[in-house]
């Protein structure tokens, strides 16, 4: 998949589509299978939120090229540290707050919303924003996958600025960041979401729909609805292996039972939020040794020792039993996992975008295997 | 009933009175009979699996109390309880405060005014109430305030708090601190009924009821934790048939008319989840055993050891998928998963750490915290082990904040002629 075009999903959702509540439920599954470390239960409460609210409204969802090049879009979503999402879900003005605040700044009307982010939480979000507020959302966004930090963008790799940054916390409270690097909007905002209460709702990388178009990872909603549609589907667990390679390009890189799980597993000196861990596992053919290394995301596997899989690659992990999506939460020693691994968008690849979200990004001391391929 | 010495089913019976108190009474006095009151062989310990009762009395109404910064803006952002626990809320009432992960106050507690709802609320008649605060796996603070200010305004109050009840997620914790204030009437006259039939015949006997993970707790936390006791059977019959065949370590698969299942002991007890899910919506912050449907696909572990029970009350056909039994048992196995259960306690907590050696620190604490609780349920000091032991970090969490978890099991000092 490549910033600027198309993910692999065929372009069957041309135009503008009205979301059906069956929509909602597979995009539900597909943002969870792209991000399995993070507990699901905030993604499970906004798509039943979502779909209450469809009884007397619709989620439109359009593709970027169908907008007039010079629209103003806005990417909203949760940044957290310090509160449980679905301990205290968003009461329902934050993000329209936000949005106002980007129109006053900006003196221009947004046309549309698009996801912070691609999976979990941050993927569906923008879909209730767009119920409230009547905005259509763009399919596509600006990481095609979950990463920790605002700053790790394909936005940010195509120079598009990230403020202003319109944030609102959990007590009701808000605030403006203006810093035109995203690294160091990426600091000051984290800092505030601490003292705003633990999450802060935001609205942030306001550009041109010609801007995301270009820089963008386009498809995106539409692919975590195509992966649900595949997961939830009634067939066999084998048929849905083979439509999800096949959709997502994906690979296997092994069927392991888990042995160990180890927490604060390496040191780490950066802002990230939550501590590393790692995961090992024995494989039940090979009786290789697989290793996760783990700090929000899985950032790494190794197997025997040889990188099969690095961030920026997406990895999550299936149960081979029941052909569903593994919340780390559930793994256990003695648990069988298959360990999946996607390809990012093409624009992680590049020198810029490994610098940015490589492993060496992560304090991992690694290369990314493509990194001088 | 079933009596269970060491492995071995001493006695099973069922009976057919016209009221729970009489078949109590009937299957204890006839146990009584059976064991002709042999000091040699005494009745050490009950356990009572209720959940089947819990499961179909009438739950009482509720008043749920939930604290957090601000109430929701719109009816679209208000969370979904399941109908089972949205119907027993009589009235909701919103007091603003909540805590974050690091118990860091977000909204100070609006005592005052809630203060002055109190009136309106005894003025229901309602006597259950449940509080719901959010942060409050982190600190208890506001719901505990919130529970004094009801007592102090009416002492026969039932309160569930819902920090006893471990999720990340409000809802969770609302539902089943719901659930649990409206099962606690019942919970206590069940106790009640029990107790009195139990000390006619086994006076000296220790009373437990039988917990959603395997284990037991004594029979007096029935009425401030039914939740806990509200789905026991599956976990009695992996226990049950893992204590029958003799394997402590390894996977249980039942053959039941209803179909196969799956479920894991380890170190004798079942291996049990935080949360009994039910779909997509709220979960129930119940630590039970982790008991799956069985499907073609299913993959045992090499050195593993299996039971494969039929428990079918048809005979003959064989068992889906070739499973071969191991044992056949048309007794209830539940019952006898009962009798052999252990006293269970677990610690369950987010903690702040900064390095490996804080973190070890936190995790042996909870360890020994596990341990005194599990004595505190009864069992002797030296009788007492842990069965696991974790610690995870939690994604996108604050940095150094990690769950730790823990369960201990224990028994009473009993020797190995006593009957339970």
């Amino acid at each position: 998949m490549t910033s600027g075009e198309r993910s692999g999903v065929p372009a069957t959702r041309l135009g503008m589509t009205s979301l059906t509540s069956a929509d909602i439920a597979h995009l539900r599954t597909g943002a969870q299978f792209l991000a399995c470390t993070i507990d699901p239960t905030s993604t499970y409460i906004y798509a039943e939120m979502i779909q209450s609210a469809m009884v007397s409204g619709q989620v439109q969802l359009v593709d970027v090229e169908s907008l007039d090049p010079e629209d103003l879009v806005v990417a909203t979503g949760m940044v957290t540290q310090g509160l449980f999402i679905a301990d205290m879900p968003p009461v329902g003005d934050e993000f329209l707050s936000c949005i106002s605040a980007i129109e006053t700044a900006l003196s221009r009307k947004v046309q549309a919303v698009y996801s912070l982010a691609a999976a979990s939480i941050n993927g569906i979000v923008p879909l209730m924003v767009g119920l409230q507020s009547g905005l259509p959302v763009v399919d596509a966004d600006p990481m095609g996958r979950v990463f920790p930090l605002i700053s790790q963008t394909t936005l940010h790799i195509g120079e598009v600025g990230i403020s202003p940054i319109a944030m609102m916390g959990v007590t009701g409270e808000r605030a403006m960041v203006e810093a035109p690097n995203p690294q160091r909007a990426e600091t000051l905002v984290r800092s505030l979401v601490t003292e705003l209460g633990g999450w802060a709702a935001t609205a942030m990388y306001p550009c041109t729909a010609g801007e995301l178009r270009m820089h963008g990872v386009r498809g995106t909603v539409t692919r975590m609805i195509r992966v649900g549609e595949i997961l939830d589907a009634d067939e066999s667990v084998e048929n849905k292996y083979r439509r999800l390679i096949e959709l997502l390009k994906a690979v296997r890189i092994s069927r392991a039972r888990v042995q160990h799980i180890e927490s604060l597993s390496r040191p780490t000196g950066l802002g990230l939020p939550a501590q590393p861990s790692s995961m090992t596992l024995i494989d039940e053919t090979t009786g290789q040794i697989i290793r996760l290394e783990i700090q929000n995301e899985i950032l790494l596997v190794l197997v025997d020792g040889a990188v099969a899989a690095a961030v920026p690659d997406i990895v999550t992990l299936l149960s081979p039993e029941y052909g569903t999506a593994v919340s780390l939460d559930d793994v256990g020693v003695g648990t069988v996992i298959d360990v999946i691994a996607i390809p990012a968008a093409e624009a992680w690849y590049s020198a810029p975008g490994l610098e940015l979200a490589g492993p060496r990004a992560f304090d991992i001391p690694l290369d990314h295997p493509r990194r001088n391929a | 009933m079933t009596a269970l010495e060491g492995q071995k089913i001493l006695h099973s019976s069922g009976s057919r009175a016209g009221s729970l108190a009489e078949a109590v009474d009937q299957t204890l006095a006839q146990l009584h009979s059976l064991l002709h009151n042999d000091p040699l062989r005494p009745v050490t310990e009950i356990t009572a699996d209720v959940g089947p009762l819990l499961q179909t009395r009438s739950p009482a109404e509720v008043v749920a109390i939930r604290v957090s910064p601000r109430p929701p803006a719109d009816a679209f952002h208000s969370t979904s309880l399941p109908s089972n626990a949205a119907s027993l809320v009589r009235r909701a009432i919103h007091v603003r405060g909540g805590h974050d992960v690091r118990g860091r106050e977000l909204a100070p507690l609006g005592l005052e005014d809630f203060v002055a709802e109190l009136p309106s609320i005894v003025a229901t008649g309602i006597r259950n109430i449940s509080i719901t605060g959010v942060g409050s796996i982190a600190a208890t603070a506001h719901e505990e305030a919130v529970a004094d200010a009801l007592l102090s305004q009416d002492s026969d109050m039932r309160i569930t708090l819902s920090h006893g009840y471990f999720s990340n997620a409000f809802r969770d914790r609302d539902y089943t601190a719901i659930l649990n204030s409206a099962l606690s009437a019942t919970g206590d006259e069940l106790a009640t009924l029990l107790e009195r039939s139990c000390r006619r015949y086994f006076p000296s006997a220790a009373l437990c009821y039988a917990k959603n993970d395997g284990g037991s707790g004594p029979l007096s936390l029935l009425s401030t934790t039914p939740v806990h006791g509200l789905f026991a059977e599956p976990a009695m019959r992996i226990l049950g048939c893992a204590t029958l065949t003799g394997v402590p370590d390894g996977e249980v698969i039942l053959g039941e008319d209803q179909g196969v299942s799956v479920g894991l002991t380890r170190h004798g007890i079942p291996v049990a989840s935080s949360l009994i899910r039910r779909g997509h919506g709220a979960s129930l912050a119940s630590n039970a055993a982790v008991h799956a449907p069985y499907t073609r696909n299913h993959l045992l572990a090499p050195d593993a050891v299996s039971v494969i029970a039929d428990l079918r009350q048809s005979i003959g056909a064989p068992l889906p998928f070739g499973l071969k039994p191991t044992i056949s048992i048309r007794d209830d196995v539940a019952l006898v998963g009962c009798a052999a259960a252990l006293l269970t306690g677990w610690i369950d907590r987010l903690e702040s750490v900064v390095n490996e050696a804080d973190l070890r620190r936190a995790q042996h604490l909870a360890e020994e915290d596990a341990q005194s609780m599990t004595v505190n349920l009864g069992a002797a000091p030296g009788n007492t082990r842990i069965i696991e032991s974790s610690a995870s970090s939690v994604a996108y969490s604050y940095p150094g904040i990690v769950r730790v978890r823990v369960r201990a099991a224990g028994t009473r000092a009993v020797a190995d002629s006593e009957v339970k």
